[in-house]
């Protein structure tokens, strides 16, 4: 397949699946350059992958694990980091850091979602978007038995963080 | 505050909604395809390539030294401790590369992350080899780099072995200043790190990280 139609394939493909990116860059930056400096690196990582794309796999499930790869290592990278290449050509997704447009109980769900640690980002996230415990699996490299046990153990903590909230 | 299900509906909800309000940027897209970005792991790579390319030639550089001065003793043995100091540094560069190369962020988060994990540690002793290696070879550096570019020969001065134990000592001084002041050299991120890795914190750091991991993997229905 020539270059311009792996490069048309890839941004219709992309543009299908953007939301995972927003999700993804919201969950584990609250800062709107650090939002933008990894939605960049994590299309900079996909489009590098792409060619080993296995079509008979689900194009999500593997966004996600790119994804939330890039986004774990980002998110524990020492602060050395440099800035990237794109920088000053605006923002690849135009609404991530619309903060106004989200709703207080949307903010509450990011804050809630922030203040898990990178691997209890990844599952929630991956369970609020409704994918069942087998993809949830795939995606983490964990057994299902493990997953539905992670999951039930964020209910508890919320339960237990609710039944605190109120006594207070 | 919600529970886990209704935060799912209220997920769901704002999904739906996501596909109106977000709008990919195009032009950004296309530079990106276009190569003109590189990921982090491609900066590193690249710099580590470098790194080989210049140790290598250290390393070459200095066996024809060795070659060429093997009957006097100050100056072969100045090289060839330069040169064992050189070669390990090469062999942990390369074994850094090909364990980058070895990262396909396609797999499943809890491999993927050990490895980025290991990696790390790697690096961090790698600096920290470099920091104390450094204060002992920088003498024989000295003498060979004085011979090969001065003709001068300066192994037997006493100033050199004198600087040698304050170099020694000087790694003490170091030790302290990173463990008192690393945390706070936040202004300077790449000395911070270096005083951190210096330091052992960054270890720490990687080795607890290292055993969520396992914790991440391994859990079961307690």
């Amino acid at each position: 397949m020539n270059m311009l139609l792996r490069q048309q394939e890839f941004q219709t493909v992309l543009d299908q699946h953007k939301k995972i990116l927003y999700k993804v860059c919201n969950s584990y930056c609250r800062n709107r350059d650090d939002r933008e400096d990894l939605a960049q690196e994590i299309v900079v990582q996909l489009w590098r992958s792409f060619g080993s794309f296995d079509e008979r796999a689900r194009f999500s499930t593997w966004m996600y694990r790119i994804a939330l790869n890039v986004a774990i290592s980002f998110y524990r990278r020492e602060s050395t980091r440099s800035r990237y290449v794109l920088s000053d050509d605006g923002q690849l997704l135009n609404a991530i850091d619309e903060t106004h447009q989200v709703s207080d109980q949307m903010q509450a769900l990011y804050q809630f979602i922030a203040a898990q640690d990178p691997l209890d980002k990844a599952l929630v996230l991956l369970y609020l978007d409704g994918n069942s415990y087998l993809e949830i699996a795939d995606v983490l490299g964990i057994s299902e038995t493990n997953v539905a046990t992670k999951i039930s153990r964020v209910k508890q903590r919320m339960r237990q963080e609710l039944s605190g909230s109120t006594q207070a | 505050m919600l529970n886990l299900e209704e935060m799912k509906e209220v997920w769901a909800a704002h999904d739906e909604k996501l596909d109106e309000s977000i709008r990919l940027n195009r032009e950004l897209l296309r530079s990106v395809t276009l190569k003109k970005a590189h990921s982090a792991m491609q900066r590193i790579t690249l710099t580590l390539s470098m790194n080989t390319v210049i140790w290598f030639a250290i390393v070459a550089s200095l066996g024809s030294f060795i070659s060429h001065h093997i009957g006097v003793l100050w100056l072969s043995m100045s090289a060839i401790i330069l040169d064992v100091y050189a070669v390990t540094m090469l062999a942990a560069t390369i074994r850094q590369i090909v364990d980058l190369r070895r990262i396909d962020y396609s797999r499943p988060i809890a491999e993927i992350q050990k490895q980025l994990e290991s990696l790390r540690v790697l690096r961090i002793r790698i600096t920290q080899l470099a920091l104390l290696g450094g204060t002992v070879v920088w003498a024989p550096f000295v003498i060979v780099a004085a011979h090969a570019f001065l003709g001068l020969d300066i192994g037997n001065a006493p100033w050199l072995w004198i600087n040698v134990a304050f170099g020694l000592c000087l790694i003490l001084l170091a030790l302290w200043l990173s463990k008192a002041f690393g945390e706070r050299m936040g202004r300077f991120p790449f000395i911070q790190r270096v005083m951190n890795d210096f330091a052992g914190r960054n270890l720490i750091d990687a080795a607890d990280f290292l055993s969520k991991l396992s914790e991440f993997e391994a859990e079961r229905q307690r």
